[in-house]
């Protein structure tokens, strides 16, 4: 894999706890689904190269948090040095969409004087049956804040590409344009350099994670 | 650089070019570690330099380049490090992983670097990693890596440690488990991380920490303390001839330890763990074990036991260092009101208790090790957790299913309301706690219903205080107290009885409510009209046993002992003492006054050591912590100096010593009596501070006697200097540049700490070596001058000699009798003071001397004559300087006569030195031979030549000699420096030694600088003074008769 990419942004998945945000992050930088999960403790780091036009890569940092109460001081650690992030909430759980809107102001608060483009996501659209958060009030909620709202699954792996790669052609649009730039002491936005380095073995290290959690 | 390299190569990439500190450095290491996945016997120094330089480039990084830990996250190496450390990969690999984590939790400064490398558990799972401890290098990291840890812990990484996967807090854990490790420095770590864990503020943590280890772990630590204090009494013991001192004071730093340890647990004021930590210390140590030995000191029974004076000296450490309220007011409370019963009623209330076992007030071994304890409660912790498994998900339906007390928890939790720690637990772990509270609450309770009972007017207060009569009191413990103190054999156990009262009232946590009921007041109390009349008395019994010859009572006792009296009777208004107890005092006074004239004059060195016993015992007033350190004392007072003890520890042993604790009691009297009648101490030190020349100070040296020479330092420093002899001191002055015939003082020295030695192949020369007076009595005394001294000649030489060598004498008679005068001695003559019998006679039997007379005599000055035959062993140098001016053409009016003898001299240094006022020693008109204003003013350093021909000038042909070629120059250039001051005299050189007391006023004028001014006083101001000294101080008064009719 020739990792050349023209930029690198970081991004950072948030929402409640069990809202699935270490198995969405998993099945795109992995490929795979675990059916238990332990919940995340403080903060994990994944990532991946996205192609978002024919020759052009963007690589993602992707910061996953522990949506647990009693870390929120440790992940507002990470909001600042955020281009993008994932806001999930799971549909089957009316709470974790209510909450939907502390996350935004609580990130506000944090990521002063920069700001995060988010990407509304309804997780667990497998689970169609058990539904308590409507598209369609889902949709009126993330277009009230100028979100884009977007339904995944990672069990079924459901608009999981997708979600990242829009997220990211969002974000590449607003640094094309100039509205985003890139600051130095700010790690949201890098400009991609060529490696010299090739590792063969990223994959390998990859899998091996797994087993230590 | 080498070894690192070398590596490279046995990895098989030898690119030494690269730089060491750069991502691609990183780069290539990674892949070093990707390939050697497992640790062999052939990669693992490769691996170890690998991982070490990982963690270097890490730290790097993290300050220079954010890239470096970006490909540090990406790859995922921590993760490396894990797997290496999980292969049973052998000691050396263990101990560089351990290092290299504890370098990288140390360094990072990047919070959410840290916060990455502290999720995931991958820390604790190093942390619950079953290390080899036996190896003492593991061990040694390993606790230190959790030092790291543990200064990272506050309120937001706290939740990286405390794993409610496992409900544990492995930090803490793991750490207490090594609470009693043989080794001290992991102890201390533990000790540390203790504190760092109970220092952050986290409601849930701590509800956990003493839900689940409080108990087991204070039980243990109480435990584990009590065991040192017994093997400390075991100590003392069993000593024979102080040979256990090493070990025993060994054994007291360690017990000083834990109660700093345990002190600074209660400081940080976490409310329910003092709680549990105060109940476990009153009710398995204190009371149980200090305390309780306090009374019940015959062997056997089924309690153990400490000795009395180790149970006394470790509770006046307890109350030193311990000031806690709740837990000193109740031990206080047992100490002064309690009785035996206290270790009663605690049994009564177990019959009704359904767990024993668990709270007996007894020092007991822990029933269980507290690895078991942990074990269990974890294993508790985890059925609990069964019920609740979603804990994360609080919120959630299944909180119904809870029980209420876990719920009202869990909401406690979550909402991180700071519950009152009494009321919420209720299950099973917090019962005991809660039991214990109450226990001491009942207690407090008891101690109240004694307070009620108690009457609170002084008298009964004062007879409730002495105790004895009032048959209702059945205190033993104070009873035990007071009786300690009455010993009239030696003061062992009374140096710890008064140690343990000073270090109650004078702890800050103690009810000063609790201490006026025995009277015992706190220092600071104004309002007061009695005091306690048994103690007391008691301290005045001990102060007139230190009075006799051979009393028993070592000085720290004394010393302290007048500490507590002067705290008892003293009130801002002045003291409140019965003129009884004064009496008993000034007895004792008096007595002391008498053991120092028993060894008056009984050794050369008695001013030495006069002066000496006033420093230290000034600069180093007693610091009760300090004397609670030692260990020493807990040995029977002994008398011999060999064992290295302190002497103000232990009894005199020889004369020297016994006439040092003599002088020292005089001090203690003398100062205690001033203070309690209120009284100004006016006559000690014999030489103070501020009344002696210093450095840089500038004197008019007009009319002084100076003599010109070149000091050599022993480092080879040479200067030209003229030197001076005061009353007490010889100084090395320089002409000051400003003003002619002022002088800049270089240098100021006592004359009684001098040393004047001739140099044998030079008779020009002089040794001379002034020692700062010992800061104690051991320590070599060290040399604030050391050189030597050349002159121009061997007959200044001479006199130089002569007048260094009266004038030590002298300064030194002069303080042996105002000694005296303090001891009510009379005066005594002043030849035969202590045994110095240079006088007239002596020095006459010199040739160079006998030459000089006859030089003088040659002069036809009659004031000169006068003095001559006033006084046979004049000073030589001083007559010739009055040679000098009779040679000059202006009248010799400066230099008084010393038959007139008085002189305004010192005000401040003697007052009972100057008995009349001089009429003659006027300020002199003119004194310089030949007045010529307008000669050439001299650069300094000609100036000494100057004065060298004034002492030159009766002998010609010699001065010729002396000071070759220039001579007449000098000689014409001799006015400036004599030219009169208009000033008072004041003297700076005494003439006549048959007068010991008179000093000769040579003039010295104020200088400009009003602040190095010395506090001289003319005449009429001084005999003023001498009316009032005579008025105020009517001890003095033989004195001046004496004086007198020496004249």
């Amino acid at each position: 894999m020739e990792a050349i990419w023209l930029y690198q942004f970081r991004l950072i998945v948030i929402g409640d706890s069990t809202v699935g945000k270490s198995c969405l992050i998993r099945r795109f930088t992995e490929g795979r689904f675990a059916q238990v999960s332990d919940p995340t403790v403080g903060v994990d780091f994944f990532s991946r190269l996205v192609e978002i036009e024919p020759g052009k890569r963007i690589k993602l940092q992707i910061w996953d948090t522990a949506g647990q109460e009693r870390f929120r001081s440790i992940t507002r650690a990470y909001y600042r040095n955020s281009v993008g992030g994932l806001l999930l909430f799971d549909i089957t759980n009316r709470r974790s969409f209510q909450n939907v809107h502390e996350w935004l102001e609580e990130t506000k608060v944090h990521v002063q004087p920069y700001q995060i483009v988010f990407v509304l996501v309804g997780h667990k659209c497998d689970l169609d049956t058990q539904r308590q958060v409507t598209r369609h009030e889902a949709e009126k909620v993330a277009a009230g804040y100028g979100m884009k709202y977007i339904e995944t699954s990672a069990r079924d792996a459901i608009n999981v590409e997708k979600a990242f790669t829009d997220l990211t052609r969002e974000i590449y649009e607003l640094v094309k344009k100039g509205e985003i730039t890139i600051q130095e002491g700010w790690e949201g936005v890098k400009s991609g350099f060529v490696p010299n380095v090739v590792h063969s073995s990223e994959e390998v290290v990859k899998s091996d994670r797994r087993c230590l959690c | 650089m080498f070894g690192r390299s070398r590596s490279w190569v046995g990895g098989g990439h030898g690119k030494s070019s690269r730089s060491i500190h750069s991502l691609d450095h990183l780069k290539y290491l990674y892949h070093v570690l990707t390939k050697n996945t497992t640790v062999t016997e052939q990669n693992r120094n490769l691996l170890v330099e690998t991982i070490r330089s990982i963690t270097e480039i890490l730290i790097w990084g993290d300050q220079n380049d954010s890239s470096v830990f970006d490909f540090f996250l990406e790859k995922n190496m921590f993760v490396f490090f894990l797997n290496i450390l999980r292969q049973k990969s052998g000691r050396y690999v263990c101990v560089q992983l351990l290092q290299t984590l504890n370098i990288l939790f140390e360094n990072i400064s990047h919070e959410t670097s840290l916060y990455y490398l502290l999720s995931n558990n991958y820390v604790n799972s190093i942390i619950v990693h079953k290390f080899d401890f036996s190896d003492e290098e593991i061990m040694a990291y390993y606790i230190s890596f959790l030092k790291t840890l543990s200064l990272k812990l506050n309120n937001h990484t706290v939740h990286f440690f405390y794993n409610e996967h496992t409900n544990d807090f492995a930090l803490y854990t793991e750490a207490i488990k090594f609470f009693n490790h043989p080794e001290s420095m992991v102890r201390i770590a533990v000790r540390t991380i203790t504190l760092n864990v109970y220092k952050v503020d986290n409601q849930a943590m701590l509800h956990y920490i003493r839900d689940k280890t409080a108990v087991p772990y204070f039980s243990n630590l109480v435990w584990f303390i009590g065991s040192h204090v017994i093997e400390l009494d075991n100590c003392v013991q069993t000593d024979e001839e102080h040979r256990n001192r090493g070990k025993l004071s060994d054994l007291v730093a360690e017990h000083l330890d834990h109660l700093h340890y345990l002190n600074d647990i209660l400081i940080i004021n976490c409310e329910f763990l003092n709680d549990v930590l105060t109940d476990h210390l009153l009710n398995r140590l204190f009371l149980p074990l200090y305390v309780y030995s306090l009374v019940n000191q015959d062997k056997g029974g089924e309690r153990p036991k400490i000795s009395l004076p180790v149970s006394l000296y470790l509770l006046s450490q307890v109350f030193l260092i311990i000031h806690y309220a709740p837990l000193v007011n109740s031990l206080a409370e047992v100490i002064l009101n309690g009785d035996l019963s206290v270790f009663c009623y605690r049994s009564e209330q177990d019959v009704q208790r359904s767990s024993a076992k668990s709270s007996i007030r007894c020092f007991i071994k822990p029933t269980e090790s507290l690895e078991r304890s942990l074990e269990i409660n974890k294993q508790k912790g985890k059925k609990r957790l069964q019920k609740r498994p979603n804990y994360k998900n609080v919120g959630e339906e299944e909180e119904e299913e809870k029980g209420p007390e876990e719920t009202q928890e869990d909401s406690d939790k979550a909402k991180g309301i700071e519950g009152s720690s009494k009321g919420i637990k209720t299950s099973g772990e917090s019962e005991e706690i809660e039991m214990v509270i109450m226990e001491r609450s009942k207690l407090t309770e008891l101690a109240i219903s004694v307070v009620t009972e108690q009457n609170t007017t002084d008298e009964e207060k004062s007879a409730a205080a002495s105790g004895s009569e009032n048959t209702q009191w059945n205190r033993p413990f104070l009873d035990m107290v007071y009786n300690a103190l009455d010993s009239p054999e030696d003061d062992y156990h009374a140096l710890f009885v008064l140690c343990l009262l000073y270090a109650m009232s004078h702890n800050k946590g103690i009810d000063p409510e609790k201490l006026d009921r025995i009277q015992l007041p706190v220092q600071t109390e104004v309002e007061k009209t009695s005091y306690n009349h048994l103690l007391a008395e008691r301290l005045i019994r001990i102060m007139n046993y230190a009075a006799q010859i051979d009393g028993k009572i070592r000085l720290a006792t004394l010393e302290l002992s007048c500490l507590l009296l002067k705290q008892q009777v003293m009130t801002n208004s002045g003291s409140i003492i019965k003129d009884v107890h004064l009496a008993c005092l000034e007895g004792a006074r008096e007595e002391s006054v008498h053991l120092v004239r028993h060894f008056y004059k009984g050794e050369e060195i008695f001013l030495d050591m006069f002066e000496d016993e006033y420093r230290s015992m000034t600069i180093k007033p007693m610091n009760v912590e300090y004397l609670m350190m030692d260990a020493s004392i807990l040995l029977p007072p002994t008398g011999t100096p060999l064992t290295g003890i302190d002497f103000v520890k232990r009894l005199p042993c020889g004369d020297v010593e016994r006439t040092r604790r003599a002088i020292r009691v005089f001090f203690m009297y003398r100062s205690l009596s001033l203070q309690l009648r209120d009284e100004p101490e006016t006559q000690l030190p014999l030489t103070r501070e501020e009344d002696l020349i210093k450095t840089d100070d500038v004197l008019d040296l007009n009319n002084s006697d100076l003599i010109a020479c070149t000091v050599i330092t022993k480092d080879g420093g040479l200067v030209q200097r003229f030197l001076a002899v005061d009353i007490y001191q010889m100084s090395l002055v320089e002409p000051d540049v400003a003003r002619l015939g002022w002088g800049v003082v270089k240098f100021a020295g006592l004359l009684q700490d001098m040393q004047v030695t001739g140099v044998e192949e030079d008779s020009r020369a002089l040794n001379i070596i002034i020692h700062k007076p010992a800061s104690s009595p051991h320590s070599k005394p060290f040399p604030i001058l050391q050189a030597t001294f050349v002159f121009s000649d061997h007959i200044r030489c001479i006199i130089a000699k002569q007048r260094l060598a009266k004038g030590r004498i002298q300064a030194r008679r002069m303080k042996m009798q105002r000694i005296a005068a303090l001891l009510d001695l009379p005066i005594q003559p002043s030849t035969e003071v202590m045994g110095f019998a240079l006088n007239a006679s002596t020095s006459n039997q010199h040739l160079p001397f006998r030459f000089y007379e006859q030089s003088r005599r040659g002069s036809s000055d009659p004031a000169v004559q006068r003095s001559v035959f006033a006084s046979v062993d004049k000073v030589p140098g001083f007559a010739v300087a009055q040679c000098i001016n009779q040679h000059g053409s202006s009248p010799l009016s400066s230099s008084s006569p010393p038959s007139s003898g008085s002189s305004s001299g010192s005000g401040s240094t003697g007052r009972c030195d100057s008995v009349a006022p001089s009429s003659t020693s006027t300020p002199s008109a003119a004194q310089s031979p030949s007045d010529d204003p307008t000669a050439p003013r001299q650069l300094p350093l000609t100036f000494p030549d100057q004065v060298v021909i004034v002492n030159e000038i009766p002998t010609t042909s010699k001065s010729s000699k002396s000071l070759g070629k220039g001579s007449e120059v000098e000689t014409a250039n001799l006015s400036p420096s004599l030219i009169p001051a208009q000033q008072p005299t004041i003297s700076l050189i005494s003439d006549d030694t048959t007068d010991a007391l008179s000093v000769e006023s040579l003039t010295l004028v104020p200088p400009v600088d009003p602040h190095s001014l010395h506090s001289f006083t003319c005449t009429p101001q001084s005999s003023t003074q001498i009316e009032t000294y005579k008025v105020t101080e009517g001890e003095i008064a033989p004195h001046a008769p004496a004086d007198q009719s020496e004249q």
